[in-house]
């Protein structure tokens, strides 16, 4: 199949890797230099064809070849150029099939809405596998039996969050609260003092049941 | 009306400033707080900080009940997918989305979506003063 990737940072570079070796044509689309020439170093040929532009550019996705394309894979890190190269893609060049990567999980139904085939979100699919693993139900459960008053609980970060942007010896958490992980752009991170939290962060965070509710609704930013 | 306005540049403050000034309820979304210091003082409107393509932000800003929205930071796809998200999953009965590219422009006018290209805009402008001075 031949398929246009946007995007080559660390998603896109190893989403052509993968793909050239289920012998897919791929042509890649990055706006930065230098992640171009890595990927056409690494994998310049006949099967993998580099464009330097911007993949929301009408001129640039036909200079990439977007009319031979039965497939357009969006992963910039920016969800708002994923969706707009896939909606170029789909509406007026009449690419079959579009799949975008977005960071906010919350953008998931928007992009659905809005005509993204398949819409990807690492964050979601780390935070949901966390869920499966991990039965918060079954954890408070036997929390409560052992120590009656502490319990587990996950929050996202919101952007209006007072500890959007702190590290997390700034934010003043409760005594005997603790950020247990923080799932970020896919990864999770085991945080230390110096881990600042950021926007779309999952926090998974393990504390007294009284100081919780406080502390979860501060993380999502809610007033109270 | 009640106007939102995502973008507080040059264009959104001065939009800010002409739609209240013409009695119109507006609020103005801008990630930076700083560019808020583009206002006016005594400029009457409610300020939100955050990202306009973020759901919660727009809420916030009470995109359920907005008669417009102008999508006018300086990032086309940001202005873009802002656009949509308000006239398509809110259905605000007037939406305009300032676009840089022209080739991108006319996409989103067969899309449907109503636009403002201010290089063709300029490109026109400049043309039709060159007409002039040609004639004189």
């Amino acid at each position: 199949m031949r398929i246009i990737i946007v995007g080559g940072g660390n998603v896109g570079y190893y989403l052509v890797k993968t793909l050239m070796a289920e012998r897919h044509h791929i042509m890649l689309i990055d706006s930065n230099r230098a992640r171009c020439e890595r990927i056409e170093n690494a994998f310049g040929g006949a099967y993998v064809e580099v464009t330097h532009g911007d993949g929301t550019n009408a001129e640039c996705l036909r200079d990439a070849g977007i009319y031979h394309a039965e497939a357009l894979i969006a992963v910039t890190g920016q969800g708002q150029n994923n969706l707009v190269s896939c909606q170029l893609a789909k509406d007026y060049f009449g690419v079959k099939r579009t799949i975008a990567r977005v960071k906010n999980p919350k953008n998931i139904r928007v992009f659905e809405q809005l005509g993204v085939d398949s819409v990807i979100s690492s964050t979601a699919r780390i935070a949901g596998s966390i869920d499966s693993e991990l039965d918060w139900a079954d954890v408070n459960q036997l929390l409560t039996r052992k120590a009656t008053h502490v319990r587990v609980r996950e929050a996202l970060v919101n952007t209006h969050s007072p500890y959007n942007g702190k590290r997390l010896n700034e934010i003043g958490l409760p005594k005997g609260m603790i950020i247990v992980t923080v799932v970020r752009d896919g990864e999770a991170v085991i945080p230390d003092g110096e881990t600042v939290l950021n926007a779309d962060d999952n926090v998974v965070i393990l504390g007294n049941d009284c100081d919780l509710p406080q502390v979860i609704s501060n993380i999502r930013g809610e007033r109270v | 009306m009640y106007i939102i306005i995502a973008g507080c540049g040059k264009i959104g403050a001065n939009l800010v400033k002409t739609l209240s000034n013409d009695g119109h309820d507006v609020v103005v979304i801008d990630p930076n707080e700083e560019s808020f210091a583009q206002l006016e003082n005594g400029t009457n409107c409610l300020t939100i900080t955050g990202m306009p393509i973020d759901e919660d932000v727009l809420k916030s800003a009470g995109i359920e009940h907005a008669d417009a929205l102008l999508a006018v930071t300086s990032d086309d796809n940001v202005n873009i997918m802002t656009a949509q998200i308000a006239s398509q999953l809110y259905h605000v009965p007037h939406v305009v989305t300032r676009v840089y590219d022209p080739e991108k422009d006319e996409i989103l006018q067969q899309m449907g979506l109503t636009t403002v290209c201010p290089t063709m805009l300029t490109v026109a402008k400049i043309g039709s003063l060159l007409n002039e001075t040609e004639v004189s």
